[in-house]
């Protein structure tokens, strides 16, 4: 049995496509949400706990495409599923490319379609991981006085304590006064912690959604 | 032997042969009674020179007096049946006159019969001899009877009916008539009843000859009812001629002509006629002959048009099928016209026909190479769109599928869902269903048919085409908007050929708005009842037409690169065979709507007949 806040989202113009996977997706134990068009989906869409993207490509008014770009615009990063009716290989390409997590064709079997949805499941738990220890670390970053930040980044670009003073203008005891306290409200143990730490602040930096 | 004798003898037996003649023509033809009148007239005349004869003949009183009185038997019978003669073969005098004339006349014969010797003596006191004619005769000498007066005036009616009658024939033009007949008729009356007045009043002593100015009177009638047969004869040579002329013109422009005289169920036929209905030359045939030899699938039509222009008293066209003795069939377009017998009854049937087999057989070659275009042109049309009716089909697979396989998931769960899954098996029978409609309409669109005329309603074509070119609408990106008007009467058509011109003048549309931003792909469907005719009309907002909007409907006529230019023109032709038509025209700016802008577009109109309502 799956984890309980592992969500799904449908979307597929076909009500009655969209009812089937529905009860096979239910029936592995997946909280689904159901959608006909692009529309309703971003309305109500509220990125959560893990949760993927299974989409069908040929949709009126906006289609699988333009979906996955948006989202990919707004930067969310949500693991997409896609169905098709026709194996269309141009669409394909393009959908991989954009960083699609499958691209199944319609009929789909269930092995083959809970196989993708899994992978995406996971690759979404892994995002979130991610996403959650960044957090963190911004929350502990943003606790951080100026000073202290300025002292941070010096220590990270491996500066030692005298250049660091130099820089700064102040006492190297101070500089070691600050560094204490950084490395204690970013609760890393070691300069090699507080790099690996710095570089998650700066490389993984989703901004805000929309 | 004397010549008084050989005279009034001759005169006798003359008017005794008309007499007889003219009997003899009454038998025949029972209707004329102008004839018998006329035969009655001429045996009076000759019984009145008899009886003239026998006078003159007279040796006692008594002999002469009754030999006058049964005079006026014979008389009666003249001054009634010239009165009847002029009244029915002249068609003139007055009939009050005609009446009193009878009356009177009638009462001065039996007068004759009541009071003294006769009309004219009380008592015939003596028979004098006299020289007539270098003869000797007797003449009556006696007492005149007053009541000859009453014979008289009768005669002076009898006058004035002849002159009054003589006058109005004149009068109508018929001045021959008026002079010989009528004439005559005055001249030879007026003389033989003065010569009577004379001779009866005992004025004049000679004998009572009248029977000579009553043969001239049967002489002038005579050639008057002569002329009529000559011009009858005449007539029945040129009808003669008429009729050869009829059947050489019918024989030369091909037509075999009949005619039914329906009361003796007569029936004569050409030689081409009987040809080409297989009956031999000398054969007499029947109109139950006739009516076995059309085709049995075609007789009861052709039967009730017949019996339908015999109540009518009116004419029938019908094309039909003949089956010869051979086994062999041919076609013939017939033509037939009631002419009435008089009264209400239908007298004669006459008709025309002609072979129309080759035309018949052009017409179905035809007919058979246009539904073969159409159907060529319906397959070249649905591949156009087979990815979508591939999915079309595919779809339903793929939710049965799904379905299928949730519920093997569901049923090994504990305890099993069971409601979800008979759910799912309703849903799996819905969507088999409809991969099954699919099915139906391609194969029914696919299948090489012949066109078969139905009643149906313009908004089911409109709903089923749709439902064919769903996936491809949306594939293309248009939007589609009805406009189905309510309580459209019934339309005439074949159902799959007219899906077929209206899923071409869709894709049609789409390719000319291929072009436009998607939210300018607008194609509007409507349906309306217009003058008499059920419309359907498709609009778009695509490139418009050229300035000649007609020359999209010509062979060989596209705008697409890899195009046929086959589709309009074969939709013309195909709403054509439905009696129907086929044009386009500018979109109005209205009917674009919001999305629309001065850009306009095409929209094609289709208009259809509507059926009959057939006579109950």
């Amino acid at each position: 049995m799956t984890a309980h806040d592992e969500t799904v989202f449908l979307l597929d113009d076909e009500p009655g496509m969209l009812k089937a996977l529905t009860r096979l997706l239910k029936a592995e134990g997946f909280v689904v949400h159901a959608f006909t068009s692009a529309k309703s989906f971003l309305e109500s869409y509220r990125p959560a706990s893990p949760h993927c993207l299974v989409l069908d490509l040929a949709m009126p008014e906006v289609n699988g495409l333009e979906l996955q770009e948006r989202l990919t615009l707004s930067g969310v990063l949500v693991p997409i599923v896609f169905l098709t009716g026709h194996g269309d290989i141009p669409m394909s390409v393009r959908a991989m490319k954009a960083g699609a997590q499958d691209f199944l064709t319609k009929p789909v079997n269930d092995a083959e379609l809970l196989l993708a949805v899994r992978a995406a499941l996971q690759r979404s738990a892994e995002h979130h991981e991610v996403i959650s220890a960044t957090a963190i670390l911004q929350q502990r970053y943003s606790r951080l006085t100026p000073r202290e930040c300025e002292v941070m980044a010096h220590v990270v670009k491996g500066h030692l304590n005298k250049q660091i003073a130099a820089a700064l203008g102040i006492g190297e005891h101070t500089i070691k006064v600050h560094r204490a306290r950084v490395m204690e409200k970013m609760g890393v143990d070691s300069v090699a912690d507080l790099v690996r730490a710095a570089e998650r602040l700066v490389l993984v930096h989703p901004p805000p959604l929309k | 032997m004397s010549w008084v004798t050989i005279l009034w003898s001759m005169i006798a037996s003359a008017c005794l042969t008309i007499a007889a003649i003219h009997f003899m023509t009454w038998c025949h033809r029972r209707t004329a009674w102008a004839d018998l009148s006329f035969s009655v007239m001429s045996t009076a005349v000759a019984f009145y020179a008899v009886i003239e004869l026998a006078m003159m003949r007279a040796q006692t009183p008594a002999a002469f007096a009754v030999a006058l009185r049964w005079l006026h038997v014979p008389t009666w019978a003249i001054v009634l049946s010239i009165v009847v003669f002029v009244r029915l073969h002249m068609g003139v005098g007055r009939l009050w006159l005609a009446w009193s004339i009878g009356v009177v006349r009638t009462l001065v014969l039996c007068l004759n019969f009541l009071v003294g010797d006769n009309l004219n003596y009380l008592k015939v006191t003596q028979v004098q001899q006299i020289r007539f004619l270098s003869e000797t005769v007797s003449i009556g000498k006696g007492v005149a009877n007053p009541w000859m007066l009453l014979g008289q005036l009768s005669l002076l009616l009898w006058f004035a009916f002849v002159t009054d009658a003589t006058i109005a024939v004149w009068r109508r033009g018929d001045h021959r008539q008026a002079l010989i007949t009528g004439g005559s008729l005055i001249v030879f009356a007026m003389a033989g009843v003065v010569q009577s007045v004379l001779v009866l009043w005992q004025i004049v002593q000679a004998p009572l000859t009248a029977s000579v100015f009553y043969l001239f009177i049967v002489v002038a009638m005579g050639y008057d009812k002569s002329r009529e047969t000559l011009r009858a004869a005449q007539l029945s040579d040129e009808l003669r001629e008429s009729e050869a002329q009829m059947t050489l013109a019918a024989e030369a422009a091909g037509f075999g002509v009949w005619m039914w005289t329906v009361a003796r169920d007569r029936f004569w036929a050409s030689e081409r006629w009987r040809r080409l209905f297989g009956f031999d030359p000398g054969q007499s045939l029947t109109f139950e002959m006739f009516i076995q030899r059309i085709h049995s699938d075609d007789r009861a039509r052709v039967e009730s048009a017949i019996r339908q222009a015999l109540t009518d008293h009116a004419g029938y066209t019908e094309e039909y099928r003949v089956q010869l003795p051979d086994g062999t069939e041919r076609w013939v377009s017939s033509r037939g016209k009631v002419y009435p017998n008089g009264s209400r009854k239908p007298g004669l049937l006459l008709g025309a026909s002609i072979d129309i087999t080759d035309r018949k057989h052009s017409e179905e070659e035809i007919a058979r190479q246009r539904n073969e275009l159409a159907h060529l042109s319906r397959v070249t049309t649905l591949s156009e769109l087979s990815s979508s009716l591939a999915h079309e089909i595919n779809q339903p697979l793929a939710i049965i599928l799904t379905n299928a396989q949730a519920a093997q998931r569901l049923l090994t769960q504990n305890p099993p869902d069971l409601a979800e899954a008979s759910d799912i098996l309703a849903d799996i029978v819905s969507e088999d269903q409809r991969a099954g409609e699919v099915i139906r309409r391609l194969r029914a669109l696919l299948k090489p048919g012949q066109i078969d005329l139905q009643p149906l309603s313009a908004n089911d074509i409109v709903d089923d085409v749709l439902r064919v070119a769903r996936s491809d609408l949306i594939g293309r990106g248009v939007t589609v908007h009805t406009v189905l008007a309510e309580n459209l009467p019934d339309a005439v058509g074949d159902r799959i050929q007219l899906q077929q011109v209206l899923l071409n003048l869709i894709l049609n549309s789409c390719d000319a708005m291929a072009a436009n931003p998607p939210m300018r792909r607008r194609l509007t469907l409507s349906t309306a009842f217009l003058n008499g005719m059920v419309r359907v009309s498709v609009s778009d907002t695509g490139c418009g037409l050229s300035t000649d909007p007609d020359s999209i409907f010509k062979p060989f006529y596209t705008t697409k690169k890899d195009g046929l230019g086959l589709g309009l023109s074969i939709c013309r032709s195909i709403v054509s065979a439905h009696t129907g038509r086929l044009w386009a025209e500018p979109t109005p700016p209205t009917a674009v709507g919001a999305a629309g802008t001065a850009a306009g577009g095409a929209t094609l109109h289709l208009e259809l007949p509507v059926v009959r309502e057939t006579k109950s």
